[in-house]
């Protein structure tokens, strides 16, 4: 029993990360309209800032990870300034590989600040354990959860009952309408570009500690992320959350109790026999098409 | 004569004859030796983009699963010839048809599953091979990877670097001409009506299921054959090529060059593949930077050519027309 809950725990801490990064992606997706595959290399480069402003600047952890906040805000306003407001008349399958263009920029940059050398983050809160039935968990796992769960309601929150929110929403259904409201789209685009850079951000410092700091620490977030945003559809924002939490426990319950070579793959299995029943995923509507 | 000179399968083998050229020229010392590795690199990419604009282009389905498919054929072509010991081509046979046949169980799900979720799908439907690529020991050899020789033909011809480049050029030749001839022939002209509207061309006629499988048929076929060509050019191949990276490569390829367009594919290959070993290393203070430049001129080019780069050449056209007539 113990075991389970120590899997179940740790489950929640891989589920709040993969949740920030799908969050992350499909908040662009519906204001931009676009699938955000440089997610996970902006969110390295700025887990890269924070490593920085620690190892080198020797800078307290709290004050580095609020830098590479900022700077995630900085890189987020950028990309939509320079790049994605020069889009709009691009194709669609067009506009991710924008986004291809974007992760090459930024792996061919990382080196040049950083150096290749893996480097290593500690953990935010460094010792402590707590225990649950027996199960264990550190103190920074528990604030990995407690703070994915916070931002996520936070955001949420906002998204549902603030008029910045509604904002966002009637971007998201449809950008021309809403502009012809009297919504800022550009705006609203732009604010989404720095929020999307500011969740990958903290889903990075709370992946670094469970590995080391190197180009292709995101990947794997980002991947999962992208499988949670359509396993939880495309049309919703909480869809995306919930398909990471369930990738994040099955994945490790599979890995645990199944197989832990072949785990991550069944995985994948299921979701695709899901797809094939739920093709819009979890919570998303079939849209019916006019002949 | 005059008939054959307008014929366009008759410039893809001149192209094709052309590209033989490189070769020769590299050992008499005009181009780098390391040029042909690239290039034949450049062309083994294209065949496998063809296939993806087979399906993107034509038929409008949009797949991120080309590298895993890509890297099955070319460990189950390592594995056949060298763990097995069988002919090269009998393992060439063999190493297209396996993958071909999983990427027609995807054109299924296809049938149900669309757009983005399908490019997201396929994107898993990699992913299982990647990882599998890395745990399944026996087969792959793991982390460490796989090597393999240059093709021996027939059993008797055992090429070197120039002669497997050679291979890869006729091959690049023969899968251009069978995608004109197809997608200028019934089968193209199915394939478009399924882009344009699904409705419209069920009324048509065209039968939704057979054409999807079809596209996705040939677009692994593709990929196959490209991973074959990989693994017996380049000798050698690890899990961690065949990531979401690659299978975005062959997508930025195909927009950049210009979706339907055979020439289009070959030269977004060029672009993303062979420009950043060729030229931008070149360029002194900015070898460093090449990954960087390719990204920049990825995103130039889509921004500015949201067509493809293949029209570029018919602008000149134009904007020299223009130029002739105001002479006049």
């Amino acid at each position: 029993m113990s075991t389970f809950i120590q899997v179940i725990l740790r489950s929640l801490e891989t589920g709040s990360i993969y949740a920030l990064a799908a969050l992350s992606i499909i908040i662009i997706f519906r204001t931009s309209n676009i699938v955000n595959f440089s997610q996970g290399s902006v969110a390295m480069f700025n887990t890269f800032v924070v490593t920085y402003l620690f190892n080198t600047l020797g800078i307290n952890i709290w004050l580095a990870a609020a830098g590479g906040i900022v700077s995630a805000i900085l890189i987020g306003l950028l990309i939509d300034f320079v790049i994605i407001r020069h889009t709009k008349k691009v194709h669609p399958e067009a506009k991710q590989i924008i986004t291809l263009g974007m992760m090459m920029i930024v792996l061919g940059i990382t080196p040049m600040f950083f150096g290749v050398d893996p480097l290593r983050l500690p953990k935010m809160i460094e010792t402590g354990n707590l225990s649950i039935f027996g199960a264990d968990i550190s103190y920074n796992g528990v604030f990995n959860i407690l703070f994915g769960l916070a931002v996520m309601g936070a955001l949420f929150f906002i998204l549902q009952k603030t008029k910045v929110g509604l904002a966002i929403r009637s971007t998201a259904s449809n950008e021309y309408t809403a502009k012809l409201m009297g919504v800022p789209t550009k705006t609203v685009t732009l604010a989404a570009w720095a929020l999307a850079g500011v969740l990958g951000v903290i889903s990075g410092v709370m992946t670094a500690p469970m590995t080391s700091v190197t180009l292709h620490i995101m990947d794997d977030v980002q991947l999962n992320a992208l499988i949670a945003v359509v396993l939880g559809g495309f049309q919703t924002f909480y869809g995306p959350v919930v398909g990471a939490y369930i990738i994040g426990i099955s994945r490790n319950l599979l890995l645990y109790y199944g197989s832990s070579v072949w785990g991550g793959q069944i995985l994948y299995v299921l979701i695709l026999v899901f797809l094939v029943f739920r093709p819009h995923g979890l919570f998303g509507k079939k849209i019916i098409k006019k002949v | 004569m005059k008939k054959l000179i307008k014929n366009p399968q008759f410039h893809f083998i001149l192209l094709g004859l052309l590209l033989c050229v490189v070769p020769q020229l590299a050992e008499m010392g005009i181009f780098k030796i390391s040029y042909v590795t690239i290039l034949g690199g450049t062309f083994i990419f294209a065949i496998a983009a063809l296939g993806l604009n087979i399906l993107l282009g034509y038929s409008g389905l949009i797949s991120l699963g080309t590298a895993g498919f890509m890297g099955f054929a070319a460990y189950l072509s390592a594995y056949f010839t060298m763990d097995m010991n069988l002919p090269f081509e009998v393992s060439f046979i063999l190493a297209v048809l396996i993958p071909t046949l999983i990427g027609i169980l995807v054109g299924l799900v296809s049938l149900k599953i669309e757009g983005i979720y399908l490019a997201i799908a396929t994107l898993a439907v990699s992913e299982i091979f990647r990882k599998t690529f890395g745990e399944f020991d026996f087969f792959t050899n793991g982390f460490s990877g796989k090597s393999a020789t240059y093709p021996t033909l027939l059993g008797i011809f055992e090429l070197d670097r120039a002669g497997a480049y050679y291979f890869v050029v006729v091959v690049l030749v023969i899968v251009m001409l069978l995608t004109y001839n197809m997608m200028n022939g019934r089968l193209g002209r199915a394939l478009n009506a399924m882009r344009g509207s699904e409705a419209a061309s069920q009324a048509m006629g065209v039968n939704l299921l057979n054409h999807r499988l079809i596209a996705f048929a040939l677009a692994t076929m593709y990929a196959s054959i490209a991973g074959v060509l990989y693994i017996h050019f380049s000798k050698y191949t690890y899990p961690d090529t065949w990531t979401l990276k690659l299978s975005l490569d062959f997508l930025a390829m195909i927009v950049i060059g210009g979706l339907r367009s055979i020439y289009g594919t070959l030269l977004g290959a060029f672009i993303v593949y062979a420009v950043p070993d060729l030229f931008l290393k070149e360029i002194p203070y900015f070898s460093d930077l090449s990954y960087i430049l390719n990204g920049v001129l990825i995103i130039l080019v889509i921004i500015f050519y949201p067509n493809g780069l293949i029209n570029m050449f018919n602008d000149v056209k134009r904007l020299f027309g223009k130029l002739k007539k105001g002479e006049k």
